[in-house]
Parts: structure tokens; C-alpha cells; sequence
């Protein structure tokens, strides 16, 4: 990680999918501040446009309206291998055409401005990577193809991609898909780890007690055009839930921790 | 094996097969006479070892571009438009009598190559030109198809045109269409075509690395993802272009040697694309030294015989490969 503390600032945001005839409003008027040291979690069901605001933040996703500003200069006033320093975005397909080791591809973005540093197997000088590969248990993997592993590896070896760029913003997409739940408490340390050597991240989750032990913030979208930010506690209560998802959701209080079960299809309210 | 060390292993692979081509003749190894050394066999290697680098070259970057490992020169359609050009030049110069020389029909070939890759962009540029978006489809699917496409109804041109031409004339264009390094003392232009597009792709070359994991994804890291594409397709255009131009379309080189020296490990395409020139050069002109050695004086044609060689050797290659690596 380099660099000065992070802010993202996001205001009015809108976005579309699709395009002409097929075009839909995603959301409207979102805004939040992500500063250094802030976990934010977008939850909302399939299809309300967590991945499309992720893109959006990275700079990947056309902007209706409104304005992403990193350390307070609007997205498309950046140097785009400049802000490749601030922020690391991690989609949640990965195309992998060729062979490549699970070293060479978490080690693609290092060294971005040296067109000389050719092969990650050459590049016996960068400890870093040994260490992320290790971090998220991936050392065993490091010389294996990465077509021939499991899905669950294949995520970690994305946020090892991801954590390797060494930018202070992460920008995940559903980081946590795939994971056994060894592994997503393994994400949930590394994700923290992270904002308190002063990055911040943004990851979209759909697991509610792994989003509750993440967040520090949250972005709710409905699905429907709204879309709500503010804390943890102001927004992840059962019923903000059960509303957002049309599911039962019953919040307990266990050991200190908020946790949410799930339960029957509520019965369809704008039917 | 070391990626660094395989680029040396194909540096010398080169350097053997150059000095092995302008040595072999149809009498055994030996040094020949200074005027068929100079005037024949040099020129011959020269000519071998550019189309097969052009071809090799333009082979890894279609592949990078498309995320396709199956991607070769011919994808682009482009070398279907040289094919083209090059036998309607020979059946109009039949049917009005016209002399033809190499170069008339290097001349032919190279205006198919260019029609077809005007073609190409005219259909796909509005589609490559867009900026990299996670909000939509990549073009590389599309491209792939509309150049198999072009390639397609440039197959049924040719096969108009066979059926056309004289009993005479099919054999020559036959050859022609088989790959066919036999008179090809033209090695100028394919060298230079080959220098232009290492010159126009290998300065970023790394970027088509991240390109091939996902435009959006290589966005962010900040490649001009649609200039990198269009300089790359251009540069695969010249390559193909300028290699069917002088030795016919010679097949299975674009295909494969990028994809063996993946096997052994040079996976970073700045590495990819240079070793690649050499082990599609070497590769060419060692056939080429068989073709026109092994049933001396009768010379085969060298796209059959890098087939009838390549096939089994990359069929070996697949399925001998350390355990742990799993398909290609």
C-alpha cells in the first residue's frame, strides 16, 4: 500500500443498466464518503446493481448523474495508471485463456509502469507476494496452473491479485463467493487488516453475518431505485432486511454479535 | 523451464535453424557455390524465417486478443483476402494474357490482405473503438466471428475462382494456397511488416497481458484498451498480411507455436511475442530445409510438411506434459 490516506467520495450518483429500449434506472441519489479505515459492504439483491456501483467506483461503468471523486478529484480528471495506485477493482468473473501459475497471475498488476518486469517466475526479488500468497493460503498453490483450481481458490487468488496492486482502495465484488467459511473469516481478517493499515475497501456480500462482522458502513440497494448509506448499526437491522430481500429475517443478539436468520419468503407486499 | 531461459533456448533454435537452411540443398549438406548460396538460398531462409516470426507473432497477438488459444492469423480473415487477391491477380493475368511475376502476385496479395482488413474494421470499429466497460460485453467474441465470417466468404471466393481457372493454372495456385516458400525471394517485405508490428505492440506489451484477463479489469489498471486493441489488430493486419503476400497461406504456425512455447513457459506476452518471431521463424525455415531436402529434387509444399511435422510433435507436447498442469 502507498500513498496518503484514502477518500472516496461518491454524490447524487445514478446509474443505468443496459442500454436504448432496454435501459432501467439501477438506483438514484446515492451518496457516501469513504475515508482511510472504513469497511463499507453494498448488500442488495441480485440485480440492484452492487456490481454496476463497484465498476462505477473504479471507474468502469458509465456515471448517469452525479460525481465519484478519489482524494477529492472527479474519476475522469484521473491519470487512469494513476489512479491504478489508489484503488484496486476486482470483478467477479476472471477470464483465464492461457496457462499461468497462481504466482504469475497474482503478481499481474505489480510493477505496473515497468514493461521490463516480464515474468512473475523471474521475479525472485518480490518477497511481497510470497507473503499475500501465504496470507490467504495460497502457498501451496503458488507454481499450479490457476485454471485447475477449485472456485473458492481461484477467489483468493483474485484478492491476492487484488491486494497486490497495492492500492490503499480496494473495490471487491462479491470477495466472499465461493469461500468455505474457514476462508471467508480468512477474507474478513485480511479485509481488516487492511483498513486499519489505513486502506479502506468496499466489497459486495451477500452474506449478512460476514457483511455485519465486516462493515464499519453500508450501502443498501432495494432493487426498486433507492439506495440508502449510513453505518452499520443506522441500516442493518432485521426489518431494514427483511424489507430489502422480501425474506423473514430475525436479528439475535449472540456473544456481543448481531446475528440474522433467515426465513420464508415474506408475502409479496406490492403485489 | 525459465521463461528467460526458453527465449535463449529460441534465440539459439534460430540461429541453428538459419545456418542448418542455408546449408541443406537438394545435393546433401554442403556449401554450394557462392551464386546459389547468395542468390538462392540466402534469400530463401531470409524469406522462410519472416513469414514464419510474421505469422507466429500475429498468431499470439489474435490469441491474446481474442482470449482464445485457438486463435491463429487466419482468424482475422485477413489472410482469406490475401488468398484471394493473390489468385484472382493470377486468373486475370491468365485470361488477358498478362506476364506474372512473384511480385505481381505478392502485389495481389497484399491488396486482398488490406481490402479484408478494411473490411473488418469498417464492420467492428465502432465496437473496438468503445471504451472498456464492465457494463457490457467485450468485442472479442464478435471479432472473432465477424473475422471467421470475412474468412469464410473469402474460402468461397477462392473456391469460385479454382473452379474458374484452368487445368494450367490450378496447380500453381494450389501450391500457392498450401503455403509454398519455392521462388520466394521477396523476403524484404515480410521483414519489414514484422519489424513494424514488434515495434507497434512489444512497448506495451505487457498491457495485452492484462487485456486478455478482462478489458474492464485492464482499465483500471490504466491501458487504453481500445487503442492497445486497434494498434494490436493492425499490427496483426501488416504481419499476416505481408507473410501470406510471400509464401501463401502456410498454416499451423500461428496456431501453434505460440501455444508450445506457452507449454514451456514463456507466458508474459513480452516475452511471448519475441520468442515467438523466433520460434515461428526457426520452425519455418527447418520444414522449409526438409521440404525442398527430403525427396530432393522434388520440392513439397512447406505448409504441408509443417502440418504433416507439427501435428504429432504438438499432439506429444499436449499430452507429455509434467503432472500438475492441467489443459492447455
Amino acid at each position: 500500500m502507498t500513498g496518503p490516506p484514502i477518500d472516496l467520495e461518491v454524490r447524487e450518483l445514478r446509474l443505468t443498466a443496459g442500454g436504448g429500449a432496454t435501459a432501467r434506472s439501477l438506483f438514484t441519489g446515492l451518496g457516501f464518503h469513504v475515508r482511510s479505515g472504513e469497511r463499507w459492504v453494498v448488500i442488495g439483491p441480485n440485480g440492484s446493481g452492487k456490481s454496476s456501483l463497484l465498476a462505477a467506483l473504479a471507474g468502469v461503468f458509465p456515471i448517469g448523474a452525479g460525481v465519484v471523486r478519489v482524494d477529492g478529484l472527479p474519476l475522469p480528471e484521473w491519470r487512469p495508471s494513476a489512479l491504478a495506485d489508489r484503488r484496486a477493482w476486482s470483478p467477479q468473473f476472471w477470464s483465464d485463456p492461457f496457462p499461468a501459475t497462481v504466482t504469475e497471475s497474482a503478481a499481474l498488476a505489480r510493477q505496473r509502469s515497468s514493461p521490463w518486469r516480464v515474468a512473475a517466475s523471474d521475479r525472485l526479488d518480490d518477497a511481497e507476494v510470497d507473503v499475500v500468497l501465504d496470507r490467504l493460503d495460497l502457498r501451496r498453490f503458488a507454481d499450479a496452473d490457476v485454471r485447475s483450481l477449485s472456485g473458492g481458490e481461484r477467489q483468493r487468488v483474485a484478492i491476492a491479485t487484488a491486494l497486490l496492486q497495492g492500492a490503499p482502495l480496494l473495490l471487491l465484488d462479491e470477495p466472499a463467493s465461493h469461500l468455505d467459511p474457514a476462508h471467508q473469516r480468512l477474507l474478513l481478517d485480511v479485509l481488516v487488516a487492511h483498513s486499519r493499515a489505513g486502506g479502506a475497501v468496499v466489497v459486495s456480500l451477500h452474506d449478512l453475518n460476514l457483511a455485519w462482522d465486516l462493515a464499519s458502513h453500508c450501502v443498501l440497494l432495494d432493487g426498486r431505485g433507492g439506495a440508502s448509506a449510513g453505518t452499520r448499526e443506522q441500516l442493518m437491522d432485521a426489518d431494514r432486511l427483511a424489507a430489502l430481500f422480501g425474506v423473514r429475517i430475525e436479528a439475535i443478539e449472540l456473544r456481543g454479535s448481531r446475528r440474522f436468520v433467515t426465513g420464508a419468503r415474506a408475502p409479496s407486499t406490492d403485489a | 523451464m525459465k521463461a528467460g531461459g526458453a527465449l535463449i533456448v529460441a534465440a539459439g533454435a534460430a540461429v541453428a535453424a538459419c545456418a542448418l537452411g542455408v546449408l541443406a540443398g537438394s545435393t546433401g549438406l554442403a556449401a554450394a557455390s557462392a551464386e546459389i548460396f547468395w542468390q538462392i538460398r540466402v534469400p530463401r531462409v531470409l524469406a522462410g524465417f519472416g513469414t514464419g516470426a510474421a505469422l507466429a507473432v500475429s498468431g499470439a497477438l489474435m490469441q491474446l486478443l481474442t482470449r482464445n488459444a485457438l486463435a491463429d492469423p487466419y482468424v482475422l480473415g485477413v489472410a482469406g483476402g490475401a488468398s484471394v487477391g493473390a489468385l484472382g491477380t493470377m486468373l486475370v493475368a491468365a485470361a488477358t494474357g498478362t506476364p506474372l511475376s512473384e511480385w505481381g502476385i505478392a502485389l495481389g496479395a497484399a491488396a486482398g490482405a488490406f481490402l479484408a482488413a478494411t473490411l473488418l474494421f469498417a464492420l467492428m470499429g465502432r465496437r473496438l473503438a468503445a471504451p472498456a466497460s464492465a457494463a457490457q460485453g467485450d468485442a472479442s467474441t464478435s471479432l472473432l466471428l465477424v473475422g471467421i465470417m470475412i474468412g469464410s466468404g473469402c474460402s468461397a471466393v477462392v473456391s469460385l475462382i479454382l473452379t474458374l481457372a484452368s487445368d494450367g493454372q490450378l496447380r500453381g495456385m494450389v501450391f500457392w494456397l498450401l503455403g509454398d516458400l519455392n521462388g520466394a525471394t521477396q523476403w524484404q517485405i515480410v521483414w519489414l511488416a514484422l519489424g513494424v508490428a514488434l515495434v507497434l505492440v512489444w512497448p506495451t506489451a505487457r498491457q495485452l497481458d492484462w487485456l486478455s484477463r478482462g478489458d474492464a479489469w485492464a482499465a483500471t489498471l490504466g491501458v487504453p484498451v481500445a487503442r492497445r486493441r486497434i494498434v494490436a489488430i493492425v499490427a496483426a493486419a501488416i504481419a499476416t498480411g505481408a507473410a501470406v503476400a510471400t509464401a501463401g497461406a502456410i498454416g499451423f504456425v500461428g496456431l501453434v507455436v505460440p501455444h508450445a512455447l506457452r507449454l514451456l513457459g514463456v507466458r508474459s506476452a513480452p516475452l511471448l511475442l519475441p520468442a515467438s518471431a523466433l520460434g515461428g521463424g526457426a520452425f519455418v525455415v527447418l520444414v522449409d530445409a526438409a521440404a525442398r531436402t527430403v525427396v530432393a529434387p522434388l520440392q513439397l509444399p512447406v505448409g504441408v510438411l509443417a502440418a504433416a511435422v507439427g501435428v504429432p510433435a504438438f499432439i506429444a507436447m499436449l499430452l507429455h506434459r509434467p503432472r500438475g498442469q492441467r489443459s492447455p
